[in-house]
């Protein structure tokens, strides 16, 4: 019996050997370094869905929605999961060939291959569905539901409200930290752009636990883990739509810009650019071919021209000098200049239009007549630096406060930038052309807007602004604004309303005839700015009404347009008569069949 | 007032029906759980169809406690005749399910024959041991030992069945040492084994062991043609294994092997190895506590596969935790420490044999199986004891307690004389 006790002892010591090897193999696993499989067990059971907010929706100034979002399907693949031979069945129910998504499989995997990736996107709801009824067969393929912009009005404003777009491999990287992923959208330019935390919102997630195919099948903790996407805040903006529309149909066939502000606030009315791009074209995935031919396009339909675009102010610079002629004590109210058709500096003469001898007139008549040698006259009389100092007050030659898109801050001249450019040395033959808005000085759309919005309002200069409010969908909250304060050019009110005359008299007998509004005065200048080379000048023309208590400020550009008066005067009538009265006259809307006649002199590149 | 049911051990039924619960429960797990509704219906059913294997097991128990002790001592080699007819037919006609040609259909109930060969197998190498007569070579007995476990085992690995044969094979040393040969016999005849397996994963270190046996052997029994013996066998196991096994084996079943060693390897991560990370992480991510019924993400999510059968104590550990786990393993612990002491306290070596082979089969089923889903030995395709779902195994399993248990309660019927 000692003999088969001893083996008992040893067949008891092997079981608890074999016992104890497992027990302390399960303290390592559960106890000591189950920290790190439940790591482990997370990454691949554990999915984070990520619940995209409503991208906030965009309203025009009178509360009509103009821009919104509309559900987009796509479909998003798990690499890992995914099974190679299924590719000509995936590609079948989505309607590309094999090769495309080969290529998308590869760049999933690429990304992640543990993890969805968005592979398709803007699927109708009727293919997902088919996907749907096949997911067995497509292990690794699921599908997410997001947004796309809508665009509700006629209005296109694409400059001005920019365009979303998915995020590029680049952007991924930076901001892969504010919970951006492949596939997700991003605003690109203009309001989007500038306003993109504001609109996108803030991402919710869901917690789900993912099968080895990659299915849901069961949310983490029963939903407790989830986070509610919070939605994005709603842009009020300042702009109209229906003015926003007429103004950008006035531009078929012409290159240009237009930008009306309320100069009570600075609030942008319309902001046009033309040639222009579609926004709906950018509201799904744009083809790479599409991309590269707005991009490469002569007439530049990217560049936005009311903010970018400089050149001389030509003529439309006129009210300025009287301005600064009249607050310095240059010239009075009623002093007067005998004008003889020309100007003569040395053995130079700097002629009048057509050499129209105006003979004796004041400064209002010299505005309503844009006699050049008046001005010729007070730009001989004026500092070079003065003139830098009072341009610079009325914001010309730097960027303007505004919350759209790219500047350009145009170039006002002063002593120093003549001693650089001419070494040789400088004379008043140089600086005489400032006079009449020619010469070495540009000024953009934008800029010209402002300073029409000036002379309405006795001086003050608000910041362009386009988006008057921010306001959350759901709780009404206001996100606050930084808008730089408002400011006012030191120049007696008087002067300004002299300057306001001498323009209602340009609208009401003289060469802005063409912006004449039915039954409201208004008051504008015309402008001819000199073009490169032997091109067509551009037409510019300034505007504000009505002349008693001005409601709306414009600034038009027709490239190679001509005379001002001809081509971006009737522009400028017509976005203001909308905008005041609210429609169109039936003889207005004769002379938009009219505008839409004119053309910009073909640009040859 | 003596009844005949004086002596049955409870506590092991006890013991069987808490694994079997358990097994349930974890099975159940499975088939009911979040991921119900991604299983086919075939699937869903595997817990009705195990509640059903748990009746038939328990009246075949209770029919096998009710027979004498001498039946089982007289069925013994008819028993395992027709085991081995059973098993042949299994091969030339037999249903293939998942790679093993080792199931045979009757009615509507499909048996894994290789499982109830085993009762037969027990029983056989019991009933031989116990008529050794000592003036006879224990050399012969050990030889036959072998031949009786060998003939069930090849057929099974013709099968395409390497795992179940395993437990044959690992039978072998159990029954010769418990029969009482000498301890230098049993590492001679164990060694080679160990000697193969070494060589497939590191073929330095089988030639290291081999020495190391050798040398052992030599300062045990001081005899020099033993310690060349067994160095000339653990080595050739060792050269043969290297030199063949690749060319026999299908490269899948090298790669189970090699992949153990480092399952994380990229290569394996995601094939063979693929397993034994999910199960890690599974039984890992449990914890102490566990994630609770039916809340075990990798088990729901279908991470694991064999999930109901080979690997079913991942989702123990990964649904019931540490504590979970550690409960399984001391009944196991508790039910085979009383086979064996039944065993002993039965005198007659029938009885101890067939208690030995019976514990021997569980405790190498338990090791693997447990050994296998902790990331400890290689995926080998043996189920767990009670737990795992497969009816077969399940009724199998029971029949060999309950004959144990029988023999037991009745150990006064034995002869004294042992044979």
């Amino acid at each position: 019996m000692f003999e088969h006790k001893f083996r008992f002892r040893v067949f008891a010591a092997l079981i608890g050997t074999v016992i104890s090897v497992l027990a302390l193999r399960l303290v390592w696993l559960q106890i000591v370094d189950s920290r790190a499989y439940s790591g482990e067990s997370r990454s691949n059971a554990l999915r984070e869905v990520r619940a995209l907010p409503a991208r906030g929706v965009i309203y025009d100034r009178n509360g009509v929605l103009m821009v919104d979002n509309q559900l987009r399907y796509s479909v998003n693949i798990t690499a890992r999961y995914f099974d190679r031979e299924r590719i000509p069945l995936l590609a079948s129910l989505i309607g590309v060939p094999d090769s495309t998504v080969v290529e998308r499989l590869d760049r999933a995997r690429n990304w992640n291959s543990f993890r969805p990736s968005i592979a398709f996107t803007d699927l109708s709801l009727e293919t997902v569905s088919r996907l749907e009824e096949n997911r067995y067969q497509l292990p690794g393929v699921g599908y997410e539901i997001s947004q796309r912009r809508r665009y509700l009005t006629e209005a296109n404003a694409w400059h001005a409200l920019g365009y979303v777009r998915e995020i590029t491999g680049r952007e991924l990287d930076t901001m892969r930290q504010k919970g951006y992923r492949q596939g997700d959208l991003i605003g690109k330019a203009g309001l989007e752009r500038t306003y993109e935390e504001n609109l996108r919102g803030e991402l919710g997630a869901e917690f789900k636990l993912v099968n080895k195919l990659g299915r849901e099948f069961k949310s983490f903790r029963d939903g407790g883990a989830d986070v509610d996407p919070v939605s994005g805040y709603d842009l009020h903006l300042t702009l109209d739509h229906r003015v926003q529309a007429l103004a950008e149909s006035l531009f078929v066939n012409k290159r240009g810009a237009a930008i009306a502000l309320d100069p009570a606030d600075g609030g942008i009315i319309a902001l046009v650019s033309e040639p222009s791009v579609d926004p709906r074209l950018f509201s799904g995935s744009v083809p790479g071919s599409t991309w590269v031919a707005i991009q490469t396009a002569v007439e530049k339909p990217l560049f936005n021209r009311a903010t970018m675009s400089g050149m001389p102010p030509g003529s439309t610079w006129k009210p300025f000098m009287s301005l600064v002629g009249l607050q310095k004590g240059i010239i009075t109210a009623n002093s007067r200049h005998q004008c003889r058709g020309r100007y003569v500096l040395g053995n130079r003469a700097f002629r009048d239009f057509n050499d129209t001898v105006h003979g004796s007139i004041d400064v209002a008549d010299a505005i309503m007549h844009s006699c050049n040698s008046f001005f010729f006259d007070l730009m001989m009389k004026m500092d070079v630096d003065d003139f830098k100092y009072w341009a610079t007050e009325f914001g010309f030659g730097q960027k303007l406060p505004v919350d759209i898109g790219e500047q350009q801050p145009g170039l006002i001249p002063d002593s120093s930038y003549y001693n650089r450019t001419y070494p040789g040395g400088w004379t008043a033959g140089y600086t005489i052309n400032l006079g009449i808005g020619q010469g070495n000085m540009t000024v953009t759309p934008i800029q010209l807007a402002r300073y029409a919005a000036a002379i309405a309002n006795d001086g003050w200069l608000h910041p362009p602004h386009m988006v008057d409010r921010i306001v959350h969908p759901e709780t009404g909250e206001e996100a606050e604004i930084q808008r730089d304060p408002s400011k006012r050019v030191p120049i007696d009110p008087r002067h300004f309303q002299t300057v306001r005359e001498g323009m209602r008299r340009v609208v009401d007998f003289t060469s802005g005839r063409g912006a004449k509004l039915g039954g409201v005065t208004s008051g504008g200048k015309t402008g001819t700015a000199q073009a490169p080379g032997d091109a067509q000048d551009h037409s510019l023309f300034i505007m504000f009404a009505p002349v008693d208590d001005p409601k709306i400020a414009i600034a038009v550009l027709v490239e190679n347009g001509g005379f001002g008066g001809t081509q971006a005067a009737p522009i400028a009538g017509l976005i203001a008569e909308q905008y005041l009265n609210g429609e169109l006259s039936d003889w207005s809307k004769q002379r938009v069949n009219y505008v839409m006649t004119l053309e910009s002199e073909t640009q040859e590149d | 007032m003596r009844v005949w049911y004086r002596n049955l051990d409870v506590t092991i039924i006890a013991a069987w029906l808490a694994l079997v619960v358990v097994g349930l429960i974890a099975i159940y797990s499975t088939t009911h759980g979040p991921k119900a509704e991604f299983l086919l219906d075939s699937v869903r059913q595997n817990y009705d169809r195990q509640l059903l294997w748990v009746g038939i097991s328990a009246v075949a128990a209770t029919i096998v406690l009710l027979l004498p002790v001498r039946f089982y001592q007289n069925v013994a080699f008819p028993a395992y005749v027709l085991c081995l007819l059973l098993l042949i037919a299994a091969l030339l006609f037999g249903a293939e399910i998942n790679g093993a040609k080792s199931w045979l259909r009757f009615g509507g109930i499909g048996i894994q024959v290789s499982e109830l060969a085993k009762v037969g197998t027990v029983l056989a190498v019991a009933q031989l041991l116990a008529s050794r007569r000592a003036q006879k070579s224990p050399i012969r007995y050990g030889f036959l030992t072998v031949v009786l476990i060998m003939i069930p085992a090849s057929i099974i690995i013709a099968q395409n069945d390497t795992g179940t044969a395993l437990v044959f094979i690992a039978l072998i040393p159990i029954m010769l040492f418990w029969s009482g040969f000498p301890f230098s016999t049993v590492v001679l005849i164990v060694s080679p084994a160990v000697a193969g397996y070494l060589a497939l994963v590191y073929q330095p270190a089988a030639y290291v062991f081999a020495i190391i046996v050798a040398g052992g052997l030599l300062f045990q029994t001081r005899e020099r043609y033993v310690a060349v013996l067994a160095l000339l066998v653990t080595a050739g196991t060792a050269a043969i294994t290297s030199l063949v096994l690749p060319r026999v084996l299908s490269s899948y079943q090298i790669d189970r092997i090699t992949s153990f060693t480092n399952p994380e390897a990229e290569e394996f991560r995601y094939t063979v190895g693929f397993h034994l990370v999910q199960s890690k992480a599974a039984i890992g991510s449990g914890g102490l506590t566990g994630k609770g019924f039916m809340q075990g993400t990798q088990t729901q999510g279908d991470y694991i596969p064999e999930q109901s059968t080979d690997f079913v104590f991942s989702v123990i550990g990964e649904e019931f935790g540490f504590i979970g786990a550690m409960v399984v393993l001391a009944i196991f612990a508790y039910l085979l420490i009383r086979l064996a002491a039944a065993g002993v306290q039965m005198k007659h070596p029938f009885g101890v044999m067939a208690a030995t082979g019976v514990a021997g089969i569980i405790l190498v089923h338990l090791f693997v199986n447990v050994g296998m889903a902790t990331g400890i030995l290689p995926v080998i395709g043996i189920p767990l004891p009670f737990l795992s779902y497969g009816g077969s195994a399940l009724l199998a399993n029971t029949i060999m307690i309950a004959i144990v248990l029988n023999l037991y309660m009745r150990r006064d019927d034995l002869s004294i004389y042992g044979y």
